[in-house]
């Protein structure tokens, strides 16, 4: 004993794909710790290895390399029975609501799907007990039990998916954009309803998201995703507080606000997000006149994030955080595609108006 | 009133939907200046996008039916006009964004001849002149003219949905009509397509109507608000009385399911319940059965109350000076359902 283990711990975890023209650095060396009963947030744009991550983390896809130990415990190359075992721990709740759930089944027999399969339960009566408590807690209405999911609008299909990976009460929820598909109002009531299920249950959430306003309501720690690196990790409060990786700046700064009397100051990226096949070494946003802070361009890696430079936060860049600088509204500009292939690929340009961050 | 250069009054449309009817816009009326903004703001469902297909006159021909209504442009109605005087109208005058760029564009044509196609048909001006035009549009929206010769497929979304932009903008319309031109967009991407919207139309004083679910969007970009639900405008009014002074209870609905906005709340006012089956609406409100102030008499007649010149709701409630209405509960101050 003696020593704390976290409930999960993501080491180096890499995962590239073969494609045509190389490796597809999907997630690219990204670690961090979760807690019983905490809240990971995972933000950044589309393509940027959240949702990949989320996947790696309930094995739905190997990691090329790290590890991921849930309870201290090395699930990373796990098989057979003992996968089996790590699923009951670590559920997933799915992005789409509407492709997630088998048509053929009904929603009684969905959230019964991971019951069955656990053989915990002797009588089908009390698995059928234990599938009625659960969708009471989700909120799924008795006469909708027996019903398809066409039958449902998206608000309710979530619950069912929201139901179906609490049947077990895991220890580890992955939630991958759990209400990207709602519309607002519906949206409150499912963040309201992982909110209250955390409070009673217990789960740790590791919840992948593009909407920053989302994270901040639910996450404990929020961690910034660009190109597959994992490029700020800090609590929620301070990460919104102050924002040290040029990435995660302008990613906040482009959130529209509904405050009408504060005009945006924006900090507007060019272009869109760099495709991250074949990436060169360093700082994925490191080029020739790219990065401000960039010391010597692409020279080596940036210290990794896992190493906290204070306490509270951690990021993935080379400049130290300076105090004194003052900040003022600044512009980043991401390179427009460049002519050729090959260039396209990781020709950054990071110009700056002012001194900045 | 009179001289707005849009105005759009009672409008109803009806879908015919297996032998359903379902009122998708009931009885909508609001109208717009020359260069000013105007932000749609309703979930999925609630008629957003059918009026603007309306004023378009691009509503599918077979299933939907305007029943009721008066559309003006410029003075002239738009209902009344046939197809063919239509053509004339749609692109030069009016020309819509759509939601979803991937598929708004013909995949077969390059961006370049599908800019052209919009120019050639409203102007009279030979090949070649059009081809220079079509690259200006191009630039424009911040695309090298370049990539005239390149296919949809090899644009990312923010690219394409510049394309359709510098498509729709191509002959200088007076009224833009766009429906969630950034809902499938990234944020970073959405903030500079918004950006380019914004400085486009301050550039050519174009009418915008930006259809929409997200309030952040509208805060930067409006100048008057509609909060539509049901088929029914419930609050309007310029972006300040909005933002400042939200009354109907599905706004303060809506601002209280923003996450993230208010520091410190542990549980978000969410609004009880689902949208309503636009086959089955409630009677009288349409609103009331997630209305926390809900009391019998909102299934009868509702009344349009003016708070002031710019700002109305539909509402039976008063509200009081300090926010609250009449019953003294709090706005939107509604468990979670």
């Amino acid at each position: 004993m003696g020593e704390h283990v976290p409930l999960l711990e993501v080491k180096n975890v890499k995962k590239y794909f073969k494609v045509s023209s190389g490796w597809n650095h999907a997630v690219d060396d990204v670690s961090f710790t979760l807690e019983r009963g905490r809240t990971i947030g995972v933000v950044g744009e589309s393509g940027c290895g959240k949702s990949t991550l989320g996947r790696i983390i309930c094995r739905l896809l190997d990691a090329t390399d790290g590890q991921v130990l849930l309870n201290g415990e090395d699930i990373t190359h796990a098989k057979g029975a003992k996968l089996k075992k790590i699923h009951e721990k670590i559920q997933i709740v799915f992005q789409d609501p509407y492709s997630s759930l088998n048509p053929r089944l009904r929603i009684e027999s969905t959230v019964m799907e991971p019951l069955k399969n656990s053989h915990r339960f002797t009588s089908a009566k009390a698995m059928n007990e234990e599938a009625n408590k659960i969708m009471e807690l989700v909120g799924i209405d008795e006469r909708l039990r027996q019903s398809y999911p066409h039958e449902l609008d998206g608000g309710r299909r979530q619950r069912v998916g929201i139901a179906r990976a609490l049947a077990l009460n895991p220890d580890v929820i992955v939630c991958d954009e759990p209400v990207s598909a709602l519309d607002v109002s519906v949206q409150a009531q499912i963040l309201n309803l992982l909110m209250d299920l955390q409070e009673k249950m217990g789960s740790a959430y590791i919840f992948v998201t593009h909407d920053l306003g989302v994270v901040r309501h639910i996450a404990n720690d929020i961690m910034v995703m660009y190109l597959g690196q994992a490029v700020e990790i800090a609590p929620t409060e301070v990460l919104f507080k102050r924002t040290l990786h040029p990435y995660t700046k302008a990613l906040f700064s482009a959130i529209p606000s509904t405050n009408i009397h504060e005009p945006m100051q924006r900090i507007q990226l060019k272009g869109e997000i760099t495709n991250p096949i074949n990436p060169k070494p360093g700082c994925v946003r490191a080029d020739k006149s790219s990065c401000s802070r960039c010391p010597s361009p692409a020279a080596a890696s940036p210290p990794a994030a896992s190493t906290p430079r204070k306490p509270a936060s951690s990021r993935r860049c080379w400049k130290r955080w300076n105090r004194t600088t003052s900040c003022s509204a600044a512009a980043i500009k991401r390179s427009t595609i460049e002519k050729g292939r090959e260039k396209r690929l990781w020709n950054w340009f990071m110009t700056r108006a002012n001194t900045a961050f | 009133m009179g001289n707005q250069f849009l105005e759009v009054k009672d409008l109803e449309v009806v879908y015919t939907q297996n032998k359903k009817m379902v009122h998708a816009v009931n009885g909508v009326s609001f109208s717009l200046g020359k260069g000013k903004t105007l932000g749609i703001v309703g979930e999925t469902g609630a008629g957003k996008t059918t009026i603007s297909k309306a004023i378009m006159r691009i509503l599918p021909d077979v299933g939907a039916r305007i029943t009721n209504g008066e559309i003006y442009l410029n003075g002239e109605s738009v209902l009344d006009k046939s197809e063919e005087e239509m053509l004339d109208v749609r692109g030069k005058v009016v020309s819509m964004i759509f939601q979803d760029p991937m598929t708004a564009l013909n995949p077969l044509m390059t961006v370049g001849d599908q800019i052209l196609e919009v120019i050639e048909l409203h102007n009279d001006c030979d090949k070649k002149e059009a081809v220079k035009l079509a690259g200006d549009m191009l630039e424009m929206v911040g695309i090298p003219r370049v990539r005239y010769k390149e296919y949809p497929h090899q644009f990312s979304g923010g690219m394409k949905q510049r394309v359709v932009i510098a498509m729709a903008l191509a002959c200088n319309p007076e009224l833009l009509l766009a429906d969630e031109p950034t809902t499938a967009l990234d944020v970073t991407v959405q903030a500079q397509v918004l950006g380019l919207i914004r400085d486009l139309r301050e550039k050519y004083d174009t009418a915008l109507i930006l259809i929409t679910h997200d309030l952040g969007v509208v805060a930067q970009t409006c100048d008057e608000v509609a909060v539509i639900y049901a088929g029914q405008i419930v609050e309007y009014g310029t972006k300040e009385d909005l933002f400042d002074h939200p009354t109907h209870p599905y706004t303060l609905g809506l601002f209280g399911s923003l996450p993230g906005m208010a520091e410190g709340e542990k549980r978000l006012h969410s609004i009880v319940g689902l949208p309503p089956d636009p086959t089955n609406l409630p009677e009288g409100c349409k609103f009331w059965p997630r209305c926390p102030h809900m009391t019998e008499a909102c299934k009868g007649e509702i009344p349009v109350k003016h708070l002031s010149e710019t700002h109305y709701y539909r509402c039976l409630k008063d509200r009081n000076p300090d926010g609250t209405f009449e019953d003294q509960t709090k706005p939107g101050g509604n468990e979670n359902g």
